[in-house]
């Protein structure tokens, strides 16, 4: 039997970021869609949108989880999403158009399943446990998409996989230089599962607020977006992949000063430390 | 009862009835898999089944100390289970993808190893910073007598601690849990590669020398993922710290061979799916 160690106080409930985060990331990869119509690479960024809000939604998940002590450490939380929530992506990322939803539903399952396997067959008895998994792995696959459709500009199988190269002015189809023959899917792969565990483990203790521990998610989403902003500019064009990169910067920069602004509010004391001044005469 | 007082999780009790699903669910897996690909898919699920199988008991081996062992206060390895399953898996999975193409023994064997090696310098260096660095004797809290040495271990354990260090035994278990880890990861690896090689020629209509960056890039990913839903599940199954094969949490692995079975076998199935629909 498990004794819940924190309590929520406040705060926007759990079910209201959940459904507005599972919303948001959905809305944000289909927008990338606008890509296919309007035939640019304009709209990849999205998906470090998409990346943004599903992460936000998992940090929270990983706080209802964790606040019950399981004993193995934050991390392992945000490694067994990415875990079940790629491989239910890798799968999603064929039915094409479908995609997001056919993610959202496999992951849902998978994680449902890995849920039941660890409340019962291994004896958690956490309440929490089996909804905590199952988002988690919706979270994780959602995320990876968002990241796939950042770098890469779609989220299909056959457009994550081989990209048209030009060789003396004939187009030939490459599968190295792609979002998942490249292995730029590993990178995105640690970008999110390092995003998601690292707020609650930062913020917990009697001092965590909800709203400090989110803004340092959405700042750590940013972060990783400017990194897959930087890593897209091998995939799409040149002026599409700034785009996402100057969004990501302006993003996290905001959300950066708005975490520093949080931290000193709930800190006991903030002094600010001047430099150690000259002593005159001597 | 109070937070403080609350053991965390799970105890050593068996659910008989959750295991037996688990077997169920395990054969309706095997059994959906035979449907959609009879002979290749079927043959690469068990040897993935196998591989899962291997890195869930072979964790059981590794002495995770976690928070504790940081601070001198109980043996092995301080850092948690899944970092330390990880770091061990991949580098045998490393490892034995490079032999790859020597065949599925030597390739097999390769992994065991990078990940037996992985785990002996990790547990070198820790017990040379424990010995050297923080000035403590390596002691287990759960036996009186090392299992292998036979040296005793009571005069040197601090008073309120539950041993410190890196014991022989321990050592002994972490080399062990590397190699089944590193192993049972090549496996996954190693089947799944094969499958991908045959199948994604046709899929995508390209030769094989084409597809192989995404083959190899598709059959990793989904090691590395089995790997680390493997590694959590066993994480949660001893619920945090273990001391090696000596610490009778120990005797918790037959849990963790159904519920690594159990997900293997999903995961797994989800992965040949991508080319058998």
């Amino acid at each position: 039997m498990s004794v819940k160690v924190e309590v929520i106080e406040g705060g926007v409930p759990h079910n209201k970021i959940m459904i507005a985060g599972l919303v948001s990331t959905l809305v944000c990869i289909y927008l990338t869609y606008l890509n296919a119509y309007t035939n640019t690479e304009m709209f990849s960024f999205f998906g470090g949108l998409a990346v943004v809000a599903a992460l936000i939604w998992g940090s929270h998940t990983i706080k209802v989880l964790c606040s019950y002590g399981i004993g193995t450490g934050v991390p392992s939380a945000g490694m067994i999403a990415f875990g079940s929530g790629t491989i239910a992506m890798l799968l999603a990322t064929k039915y094409g158009m479908m995609a997001p939803i056919v993610a959202l539903v496999l992951a849902a399952i998978i994680g449902y399943i890995l849920g039941y396997v660890s409340n019962n067959i291994l004896n958690m008895k956490i309440p929490a446990m089996v909804q905590a998994l199952t988002e988690m792995a919706v979270v994780g696959a959602l995320t990876v998409m968002g990241f796939a459709a950042l770098i890469s500009g779609g989220f299909t199988f056959a457009g994550l996989t081989t990209s048209t190269a030009s060789f003396m002015g004939l187009p030939i189809t490459s599968y190295a230089n792609s979002f998942i023959g490249g292995g730029l899917i590993a990178v995105a792969f640690l970008l999110g599962a390092i995003a998601i565990q690292h707020p609650f483990n930062a913020c917990l203790g009697p001092g965590w607020k909800q709203d400090r521990m989110l803004m340092l998610t959405a700042e750590c989403g940013f972060l990783s977006m400017i990194v897959a902003a930087v890593m897209s500019f091998a995939l799409i064009s040149a002026g599409s992949a700034l785009i996402s990169l100057i969004i990501a910067i302006i993003g996290w920069a905001y959300t950066y000063s708005q975490y520093f602004e949080m931290s000193k509010r709930d800190a006991a004391a903030w002094l600010d430390s001047k430099p150690i001044p000259d002593v005159e005469g001597h | 009862m109070s937070a403080v007082a609350a053991k965390p999780t799970a105890g050593g009790a068996m659910n008989p009835t959750a295991m037996a699903v688990g077997v169920v669910m395990l054969i309706v897996i095997l059994g959906a898999c035979w449907y959609v690909s009879p002979t290749l898919g079927l043959t690469a699920l068990i040897g993935i089944i196998i591989g899962g199988v291997l890195i869930g008991f072979g964790t059981h081996f590794v002495p995770v100390g976690g928070a504790p062992a940081a601070m001198g206060q109980a043996p092995g390895i301080a850092t948690g289970v899944a970092m330390l399953a990880a770091g061990a898996g991949l580098a045998g999975l490393f490892g034995g993808a490079w032999a790859a193409e020597q065949g599925m023994v030597i390739a097999v064997v390769t992994g065991g190893i990078g990940g037996g090696m992985m785990m002996a310098i990790t547990c070198m260096m820790v017990n040379f910073v424990y010995v050297f660095g923080m000035g403590i004797p390596a002691a287990s809290g759960k036996v009186l007598n090392d299992p292998i040495t036979g040296d005793s271990q009571a005069e040197y354990k601090s008073q309120g601690t539950e041993g410190h260090g890196l014991p022989f035994v321990s050592f002994v278990g972490g080399v062990i849990g590397g190699i089944l880890g590193g192993a049972g990861g090549t496996l996954i690896y190693l089947e799944l590669l094969s499958l991908y090689e045959a199948t994604f020629p046709t899929l995508m209509s390209a030769t094989t020398a084409q597809i192989m960056p995404v083959a190899v890039a598709v059959a990793g990913m989904f090691a590395v993922a089995m790997f680390l839903v493997n590694a959590v599940l066993t994480a949660y199954n001893i619920t945090g710290t273990i001391e090696g094969p000596h610490d009778p949490k120990f005797k918790r692995w037959p849990r963790a061979i159904v519920a690594s079975a159990v997900a293997s076998a999903l995961c797994g199935f989800v992965a040949i799916l991508i080319v058998a629909m």
